[in-house]
């Protein structure tokens, strides 16, 4: 047991659809780890699961440093259209852009569930970084006095070449704040690259949610004060790093797909291993992604997030429906398991717990895989629908992994979560199965684990500038990027580099996105 | 004559000249969104046949020309269209009767239905090409006659350039040049032409094609139907002309350059199966030559696409990654585009490759 009188200590939690997990970290070791259920309020589940990790590892709270949480919440949220504000969307572009307004290609309902209160303004610059018009700033504050009067009070900004002349939002944001001192404001330079629409509907979306932003990270920050741990919160983001409490209730959307993201980092921390299929079995789903350098291999083309298309970047991943709740059937005589699960009512309903439901869980107990709940419950199970039962779940997953895989070349599978324990054997179409211990929260050790971030998505004019400048003009930006989200400067690391050559044109820029990744200066 | 006048027919049309793109021609998606915009507020582009057209009657090209980065940032504003449309009627001295795509691959199939949809003059049920071309002066309307200019290039900012080229190679020059000057994003009406005329040197029902194409996969990927079966056989019930599925297989290469402002690139793509096939794909800005272990199996102008192994989705040279999952589609042009004088402009000869035109029914008869 290492000294935890001394010892800097880090918590990580995960806060899934379905439970609430935590893990604390001393370097490289796990200390304890403990699952709860996720609760309506957010608050509460994760108060029961920090209370729990303390009692059992017994370590003082001021050992820990830091608190890094994962949550799923905000992209919930969007994706069922619940507690979203109305958004006053002030787009600078005219004279351009007026046939493709803002909202143009949303879902019908998600348009209406955060109103049609959209502003266009004139304004706005040329791929070489000048403008085309002046920004028209009478009309903002014309636009931002309308807003107020029809009582909104959050506010999207987007602008023409955003990622290149950053400027035009941050008047726009200035004029709007003089008029709406209380409004939370977004512009879209924030959480998008090239590419107008994708990024300013990121910046809608994360208008919409950031009022329940500010709520949740408010509600966590206070449950940690009510548990006596004074460290600071940290919460993760897609690409498995972090962001202070003050820039996710901002930016809440740049936490959209953590979870994921978390198991896969936590899954390749656990094992050592850099690169491998990683394979996430929950209570309702599986996730089948690939961990590439210790990060998740990203998505390549556009994604869509409740309906909306967006141009983030998030982990690759295959999801099927299929988890330790999921209900096994028999259907002209070929046992099924899954897509439909019993979810968080597993200790109810499956048969190991008394209830009259056949789970993936119960099949696991039956064939000796784990050892849960009672046994004896389901020894009436024949031998014959367990393989049967099993070889589905297998066949299942082996064709998720076909899917995804990018390369012949075999390599090892982690296999982590929860419901790990329903795959009876190794897994076809790996060179090795690993299940790691602490795999039921490998998404907490992520979080814990997580580094922080800094990105540059620009278009750089490589003709007059050379190649090589032009690169080191956006390293650095991405470095410094990092260094100001909290990263330690002598650690930052560039872990990609993507040059994407304007075509068409004789002469043009090169759009170039860099990141960087280093540890929190203040774990150093 | 048909309108336009459901959201989901506008997607399919998007997602068929995506795939008639050939691998470029620009993302449709600004233009689809444009006219989505439009249909939600009840104003439909109308698509007529070429048999409905009267010979006298005028018909002009509208286009956009520019660079993929750009369009995404400046999309397209209603106000330049139609003021595109008055001052053409003006320079030209004629009401005009119908639109007509120079391009149907791509995301000038979408920019005349955006005009349509918002004057309500309607489209012709063709295109110059029937695919996409890397320039301007490479269509049926230049190689059978008819002129790209006199032309009208415009941008948002009220900047107007009228040309007349000495020959359509010259244009494309010119337009090039002009577009950058407005930086890099421009909106042109070219190629007049009598309704005669259109009829003669334009390729006849791409824009349907565009919708049958886009709805057959979408209905194929709704039903779980095998979508390249289905799309094989509606590309095949075309008179005289011939699809195949070339390949299928894993990206486990892909290389992107830019040369002399080209996109050039190579994919390289396994087979799935145990089998030791290599298939590759060169890119110059479109897709221009398939071969499988070293074989041209397919060349331009027959058409090439790349599509998504599961969704049946076609994708752009420039989203394609390692480790995707794609088959090869090939697929006869049309049989204007094959003609010795079509060849002569749009054979592989004319895209740097060192062989000569064979057709996809030749090259695939022994596979």
């Amino acid at each position: 047991m290492i000294n935890t009188a001394l010892e800097r200590l880090r918590l990580g939690i995960d806060v899934g659809g379905t439970n609430t997990d935590a893990a604390l970290l001393f370097g490289k070791e796990v200390v304890a780890t403990a699952k709860s259920h996720t609760t309506a309020d957010v608050r509460s589940g994760v108060i029961e699961v920090v209370t729990r990790i303390l009692e059992r590892s017994g370590v003082r709270r001021d050992a820990i440093e830091a608190v890094m949480i994962g949550t799923t919440q905000f992209v919930n949220a969007f994706v069922q259209r619940r507690d979203l504000a109305e958004v006053a969307v002030l787009r600078v572009s005219l004279p351009k852009g007026d046939g493709v307004p803002p909202l143009a290609g949303w879902p019908d309902d998600a348009a209406r569930a955060v109103g049609e209160h959209i502003y266009m303004v004139g304004g706005g610059s040329y791929y070489t970084g000048q403008d085309y018009a002046q920004l028209d700033e009478e009309a903002i504050r014309r636009a931002a006095l309308d807003a107020r009067a029809r009582d909104l009070r959050t506010v999207a900004i987007s602008a023409n070449f955003a990622p290149i002349r950053p400027d035009l939002e941050h008047r726009a944001r200035d004029i709007v704040r003089a008029v709406m001192p209380d409004a939370l404001i977004t512009i879209s330079s924030e959480v998008g690259g090239i590419g107008l629409i994708d990024r300013e509907s990121a910046a809608i979306i994360n208008a919409s949610l950031a009022g329940l932003g500010l709520k949740i990270v408010r509600s966590l920050e206070s449950a940690f004060r009510d548990l006596s741990i004074n460290a600071p919160i940290f919460i993760s983001q897609n690409d498995g790093t972090l962001l202070t409490t003050e820039t996710a209730a901002l930016l809440p959307i740049l936490t959209c797909s953590a979870g994921p993201t978390n198991s896969i980092r936590g899954a390749a921390f656990l094992t050592g291993l850099p690169d491998a299929i990683v394979v996430d079995i929950g209570g309702t789903t599986t996730d089948v992604g690939f961990v590439m350098g210790g990060f998740p291999r990203e998505t390549t083309a556009a994604n869509y997030i409740g309906g909306v298309r967006t141009n983030f970047r998030m982990p690759d991943v295959l999801s099927i429906g299929l988890g330790g709740g999921s209900r096994v059937r028999c259907i002209e005589g070929n046992w099924k398991v899954g897509p439909d699960s019993v979810g968080f009512r597993l200790v109810e309903d499956s048969q190991i717990f008394g209830g009259s439901e056949l789970t993936a869980t119960d099949l696991a107990v039956r064939a000796g895989l784990a050892t849960i709940g009672d046994p004896s419950r389901v020894g009436h199970i024949s031998q014959a629908t367990v393989d049967a039962a099993l070889e589905n779940i297998q066949l299942q997953i082996e064709d998720a992994i076909d899917q995804v895989k990018v390369s012949p070349a075999p390599l090892p599978l982690l296999l982590v979560g929860g419901g790990n324990i329903i795959v009876a054997r190794p897994l076809r179409g790996a060179a090795e199965m690993l299940r790691p211990p602490h795999a039921e929260v490998a998404n907490a050790i992520g979080a814990a684990i997580a580094l922080v971030s800094g990105r540059v998505d620009k278009l750089y004019d490589v003709p007059t500038l050379g190649r090589e400048v032009a690169l080191q003009m956006a390293k650095e930006d991405a470095r410094a990027a990092a260094v100001s989200a909290g990263a330690n400067a002598d650690q930052v690391e560039i872990v990609e580099i993507i040059e994407l050559p304007m075509t068409h044109m004789r002469k043009g820029a090169t759009q170039i996105k860099v990141r960087a990744v280093g540890p929190l200066a203040a774990l150093v | 004559m048909y309108l336009v006048d459901t959201v989901r027919d506008i997607q399919d049309m998007a997602r068929g000249a995506v795939l008639l793109g050939t691998g470029g021609g620009g993302d449709p998606y600004i233009g689809e969104l444009f006219v989505t915009a439009q249909i939600k507020k009840g104003h439909y582009p109308k698509v007529v046949s070429c048999d409905e057209i009267a010979p006298d009657a005028f018909v002009l090209s509208i286009a956009g020309i520019g660079a993929p980065t750009v369009i995404v940032e400046h999309l397209v504003s209603e106000r330049t269209l139609r003021e595109l449309l008055a001052r053409s009627e003006a320079f030209y001295g004629r009401k005009i009767d119908a639109l007509i795509s120079a391009e149907i691959g791509g995301a000038n199939s979408m920019f005349p239905l955006a005009l349509s949809a918002i004057s309500g003059i309607p489209v012709l049920d063709a295109d110059g090409i029937g695919r996409a071309v890397p320039q301007l002066e490479m269509t049926t309307f230049s190689i059978y006659g008819a002129r790209a200019t006199p032309a009208i290039l415009m941008d948002d900012s009220g900047n107007v350039v009228t040309i007349e080229a000495a020959n359509d190679r010259m244009a494309e020059e010119l337009c090039r040049v002009i577009s950058v000057a407005m930086g890099s994003m421009a909106f042109m009406a070219l190629y007049p032409m009598s309704g005669k005329q259109a009829s003669e040197v334009a390729v006849k029902r791409t824009l349907t094609q565009t919708l049958e194409i886009g709805r057959c996969i979408r209905k194929a990927r709704d039903t779980s139907s095998d979508v390249f079966a289905d799309l094989v056989r509606y590309l095949n019930s075309w008179d005289g002309r011939t699809a195949r599925i070339l390949f299928d297989g894993k990206i486990t290469d892909v290389v992107h350059e830019t040369r002399d402002s080209w996109h050039w690139g190579l994919a390289t793509i396994q087979a799935l199966s145990t089998s030791k096939d290599v298939c590759t794909v060169q890119i110059r800005n479109e897709y221009m030559v398939v071969r499988i272990n070293g074989e041209t199996v397919t060349v331009v102008p027959d058409l090439i696409s790349i599509l998504d192994r599961e969704s049946g989705e076609p994708l752009t040279a420039e989203m394609l990654r390692y480790g995707q999952r794609v088959r090869v589609l090939g697929y006869s042009a049309d049989p204007m585009l094959r003609r010795p004088e079509s060849l002569e402009v749009l054979g592989p000869r004319q895209f740097g490759l060192d062989e000569d035109f064979r057709p996809i029914e030749v090259l695939t008869a022994a596979r």
